[in-house]
């Protein structure tokens, strides 16, 4: 069946009717919409340039997104980082105080250190949305473990207190004498570390006398002794021999004993005796005492500042050491630890490259800031450390040495929380950060001005003017209304309503 | 003279004036009737009597001016095709969405590459992972809705064929009955008046559905399509057309019936001859014109820079290149490339100096494992070719294939296992540049950046060519998120087992590939080398949506130009055959005044009688 069109000239005003209210409906939409057109093909050439815009502003939100996300977390890391600086100065600070060993074997700053290991390992362990900032890559799971793991351990992981204790029986050995060998035969005292190699106890590093015919020989020989040779010499009081010692933690200790005619030498005096082999003989014993003395100070605390780094020196090239043992007192060499007998203290991403690299965020084309952080970077891990050790540190409150003993470990601990020169401080993370915040202040900045011009530019390429639109909506409707008019009229102008 | 006469001349005047009547009658009822022609009253005088002549009703005139409809039915024809194809460009352009709305596919892939910068940002939150998935999928979705919708509107077209196949046969078999009846009628008989508007309306309605030429003899015409096949004259041939019932993508017309896969229109003779009318392009207007031109061309153009799309989007994010290592054996120097993992679809791609002209030459071939699609296109660039290569012979018949086709001057050669090595001849006439592979990556956590994230329905998506047609065929309504990633999403950030949550060199891949990495785009083309595209994929997205716009923009500017000239054409048709109601008045009027003077004549004759009568 052909469906017949209209006449004519019916058709043609009918047509031009329907042109106009279809104009008139597209103003209404373009007034409701606030937009020129509904598809590609109405915006003409400037749909391109429209796309164009919409995908920068995409993009750049997409950018801006980027950067409010990571703000937060920089701002966090910014307060993680000035707090763990100030505990830093606050460690260092409480070393200089009371010296007193309480019941507990503790000085009050290492009560102290305790709770701040704990506020350290807490903000190590900052998270933001589920994200820990200080895990490198491993963002999903915890920076470094608890302050009682780390320091007591957990189940048959060792934690440092047990790895001190450990390496000071090894530092020590069974007599208490730093793993030397003293004797004295006939006119001659000879003194010698206990075994080949060992890292443990004092090591001899020279030896010297200013007394006359007294022959030093050494240290020399494996494993490194020493002896003096009384034989010829005439001592005369105030005449000395100077031992020199390296200490487990890279110090160095001078042992001088002083000839004396006193026949109740003070500390670090020697007797001179009637015979060189009783000279011979009150020598040994002063050097004796000295010795034990020396272990159960300055030893001790040095053998647990060498702990210390070992337990704590976990990253892509090292791991853990302790003692191979037990048993521990005769033990000569270091064995590494495994995650199933030691605790871990970093349980963050291990790598070798470089920790900002680890998160990386694009915060505009070709600009991206890097902002990865691990807690085992150098300036973290010492501070960890050093307060750990402080922390897990005992001594017998009955030890008369005890004092001493906390006293060589607070004169460690002092510069070690300094940090030593060109190795890396806290301050130079927080500058690394405050650098991806500003450099993401900056990107603001651009993507505001840009976003602010593209989308003016997208709303006069794509938008309607209000007023223009409303002037076309009148003047269509004006012509409609006539055209209308016009048609009624022509209709009725007829002949035929005149006959 | 006697008064007889006067009575008979004055009966022959109301007669006429009777006739005259009627024709004003017809022309006012049918002021508005389309194909309606003005008549007017053909009369003479006849001469049959001394003193007078009676008035003869000679015919009917129809006012038309055959120059004015001729044209007019030429651009009538080229008026419904362009407004046709304006019309279907229009409803193409619903399928892109409005401009930045959330219907857009461009919303839909910002949306995406927003989401990933998220999941760069935060690469561990389980919160950006599906979030990022769930716009992949939106994605896909969109491209896949855009490509059912642009297969609906194939499938209209199709409908629409086969409508406008009827409404031609019914306008032939009229045309056809007319001039039989017409056969024999004196060309001024009243009564073919009728018959000839009916007619012009039949062939008025065909030159909407088709471009016709007619040819007129005295009152039959025959009509012939452009290309100068008879379709009526006394009798009509018959227009066949079967449409197919569902369209997809792979759909497509050819001469070949056996590889036809839409509906052809078949001309069937009255002596039963048939013969294919799209084969020739006899048809260039009309309706029908304008949907072949949309069913065949504009829409599978369409269908094919979305599957472009998505298949650039697909690939660029699960494809590895990797370069051939280099090798030298005496003076000649090459590649080695390993063959293991390449898919079906994949390439090896060899980049060459011509020594003698100094032109760069790459040659890419393509993995085919169905070799009923060999040989392939070579492309349109004789310095870029495709070659295909049969694979299911093993890597030493691969060898052999490379060697020739690449030609004597290249040794290649399959070393060991899977490994092809190709070597130049020293620098003499040819020299190695380069030598890569690309392989689609099949796993999630395969250690590579590179994923399937998109894939074909349930398969890897490599772009492989079989004798059925190319996997890209279509590939935009089938392409979904890759269901093992949905089922594990932190797979969006883990590329092996060892990867850390808050790695993000995977997201900051796909964002790179998605939103900046310069892709060559093949976009394929019926029947034409596919053209090619270098870019991003937001500009391959800007390109063919501009695109899209402009020549929906060009189609709605022909249509309204097309309106000019066809509404100049009716107006000028009109002034001739409209009926113009006063201008029919006037007549009444002149026809009452004469129809009164006859009567008055009559009446006076009969008074004269009368006198006579009583004398």
């Amino acid at each position: 069946m052909v469906v017949s069109a209209l006449g004519g000239r019916t058709q043609a005003t009918v047509q031009q009717l329907v042109e106009m209210r279809r104009q008139l409906d597209d103003l209404q939409r373009q007034l409701a919409t606030g937009r020129k057109a509904s598809n590609y093909a109405d915006l003409g050439a400037a749909s391109g340039l429209t796309i164009a815009l919409r995908s920068q502003l995409a993009t750049l939100s997409g950018f801006d997104q980027t950067m409010q996300t990571v703000g937060i977390r920089l701002e966090l890391a910014q307060t993680a980082l000035t707090r763990i600086g100030e505990i830093g100065s606050a460690t260092k600070a409480s070393l200089l105080q009371d010296f007193t060993i309480g019941s507990d074997g503790q000085a009050q700053a290492q009560r102290n250190a305790r709770s701040r290991l704990d506020e350290l390992l807490d903000l190590l362990n900052t998270q933001v949305d589920g994200r820990y900032l200080f895990s490198g890559r491993t963002v999903d799971g915890p920076a470094v473990a608890s302050g009682a793991e780390i320091i007591e351990g957990d189940g048959a992981r060792a934690g440092l207190r047990q790895v001190i204790d450990e390496r000071r029986q090894a530092d020590l050995g069974a007599d208490g004498l730093g793993r030397l060998v003293l004797d004295a035969v006939g006119n001659t005292v000879s003194l010698a570390e206990d075994a080949a190699a060992s890292p443990f106890g004092f090591k001899l590093a020279a030896a010297s006398t200013d007394i006359a015919g007294a022959t030093v020989a050494g240290p020399a020989g494996t494993p490194p002794s020493l002896s003096i040779d009384f034989g010829a010499a005439t001592p005369q009081p105030g005449q000395t021999v100077t031992l020199t010692l390296s200490l487990p933690d890279g110090t160095t200790e001078t042992l001088r004993l002083t000839a004396t005619a006193s026949t109740s030498p003070a500390a670090g005096e020697f007797a001179i005796g009637a015979s060189a082999g009783a000279t011979a003989a009150n020598f040994r014993a002063a050097l004796d005492t000295s010795l034990h003395a020396l272990a159960g100070t300055r030893l001790v605390a040095a053998s647990a500042m060498a702990a210390g780094a070992e337990f704590f020196a976990l990253d892509a090239t090292q791991v853990p050491q302790r003692v191979a043992g037990p048993p521990f007192a005769t033990a000569t060499a270091l064995t590494a630890a495994t995650p199933s007998d030691t605790m871990f203290w970093y349980t963050g991403e291990i790598a070798p490259d470089a920790p900002r690299g680890a998160a990386s965020a694009r915060i505009d084309a070709g600009i991206a800031v890097n902002y990865g952080m691990r807690a085992n970077e150098e300036a973290l891990r010492t501070l960890v450390q050093n307060v750990a050790v402080l922390a897990a540190t005992s001594f017998a409150p009955t030890d008369p040495q005890a004092r001493d003993a906390y006293a060589a470990l607070a004169d460690r601990l002092r510069p070690a929380l300094d940090g030593a020169p060109s190795v890396q401080t806290v301050q130079e993370i927080a500058s690394d950060i405050a650098a991806a915040q500003s450099a993401i202040k900056s990107a603001e900045e651009r993507h505001r001005q840009s976003q602010g011009v593209l989308a003016g530019l997208l709303d006069e390429t794509q938008g309607i003017s209000n007023e223009e639109v409303v002037a076309q909506i009148l003047s269509v409707q004006t012509r409609l209304q006539a055209s209308l008019q016009a048609t009624a009229i022509l209709y009725q102008l007829n002949l035929v309503d005149y006959l | 003279m006697s008064l007889t006469q006067a009575l008979t001349i004055s009966a022959s005047g109301l007669r006429a004036a009777q006739a005259g009547l009627a024709l004003v009658s017809s022309n006012v009822a049918n002021a508005d009737t389309p194909g309606y022609a003005r008549k007017t009253l053909v009369q003479t005088a006849q001469y049959t009597f001394a003193f007078g002549s009676s008035v003869d009703i000679a015919g009917v005139n129809r006012e038309i001016d055959q120059y004015v409809r001729r044209q007019l039915r030429v651009e009538v024809g080229g008026a419904a095709y362009a407004s046709l194809r304006a019309e279907m460009y229009d409803r193409l352009q619903l399928v892109y969405g409005a401009p930045g709305s959330d219907a857009a596919l461009e919303t839909a892939f910002a949306d995406f590459t927003t989401a990933l910068q998220s999941l760069s940002a935060s690469p561990e939150s389980a919160t950006a992972r599906s979030a990022a998935l769930n716009a992949a999928g939106v994605l896909a979705q969109q491209l896949n809705g855009m490509s059912a919708d642009i297969q609906a509107l194939r499938g209209d077209a199709e409908t629409g064929l086969a409508e406008a196949t009827a409404q031609a046969n019914e306008a032939l078999q009229g045309i056809a009955r007319i001039n039989q009846q017409l056969a024999g009628m004196a060309a001024n008989n009243p009564a073919a008046a009728g018959l000839l508007d009916q007619r012009d309306l039949y062939i008025d309605q065909l030159a909407e559905l088709m471009d016709i030429r007619v040819v007129a003899d005295g009152n039959q015409v025959t009509v012939f399509t452009n290309s100068g096949v008879q379709l009526v004259g006394l009798q009509a041939a018959r227009l066949e057309f079967q449409p197919q019932e569902t369209m997809t993508a792979a759909a497509h017309w050819s001469a070949d019936p056996d590889e036809r896969s839409v509906g052809t229109l078949m001309l069937v003779s009255p002596n039963g001859d048939s013969m294919d009318l799209f084969a020739g392009s006899s048809i260039r207007s009309g309706r029908i014109a304008a949907y072949v031109e949309m069913r065949d061309r504009v829409l599978p153009g369409a269908q094919a820079q979305l599957d472009a799309f998505a298949a650039a989007m697909a690939q660029a994010l699960s494809d590895v290149t990797q370069a051939g290592a280099p090798v030298s054996v005496g003076t000649q120097s090459g590649f080695d490339l390993d063959l293991s993992g390449l898919l079906a679809g994949n390439n090896l791609r060899v980049t060459y100096t011509d020594v003698g002209s100094g032109t760069q030459k790459t040659v890419t071939f393509v993995r085919v494992d169905d070799p009923a699609a060999l040989p392939l296109s070579p492309g349109g660039d004789p310095n870029n070719i495709l070659v295909g290569v049969d694979f299911t012979g093993g890597p030493a018949a691969v060898a052999t294939q490379i060697g020739a086709a690449l030609g004597a001057n290249f040794t290649v050669s399959n070393p060991s296992g899977a490994i092809l090595r190709i070597l130049d001849d020293g620098g003499v006439a040819v020299r190695m540049d380069a030598a890569t592979t690309t392989k689609t990556v099949t796993g999630l956590a395969a250690g590579t950046a590179q994923l399937p994230l998109f894939v074909d329905g349930s398969s890897l998506f490599t772009g492989a060519i079989t004798g059925a047609g190319a996997q890209i065929t279509g590939f935009a309504g089938r392409i979904g998120v890759n269901p093992a990633l949905l089922a594990d999403p932190s797979r969006l950030v883990l590329l092996s087992s060892g990867t850390a949550a808050g790695d993000a060199t995977r997201p900051d891949f796909l964002y790179d590939r998605l939103a900046q990495a310069s892709l060559s785009v093949a976009v394929p083309a019926a029947g034409a080398p596919a053209s090619s595209f270098q870019g991003t994929l937001p500009n391959f997205l800007r390109h063919f949506l501009v695109q899209q716009g402009q020549d929906a923009a060009a189609a709605a500017s022909l249509r309204d130009g097309q309106q000019v000239v066809v509404d100049a054409l009716r107006q000028r048709a009109n002034e001739t055959s409209q009926v113009n109601i006063d201008q029919e008045m006037t007549t009444l009027l002149a026809l009452q005044s004469a129809y009164a003077a006859n009567a008055r004549v009559l009446s006076a004759v009969k008074e004269m009688l009368e006198l006579l009568e009583s004398l």
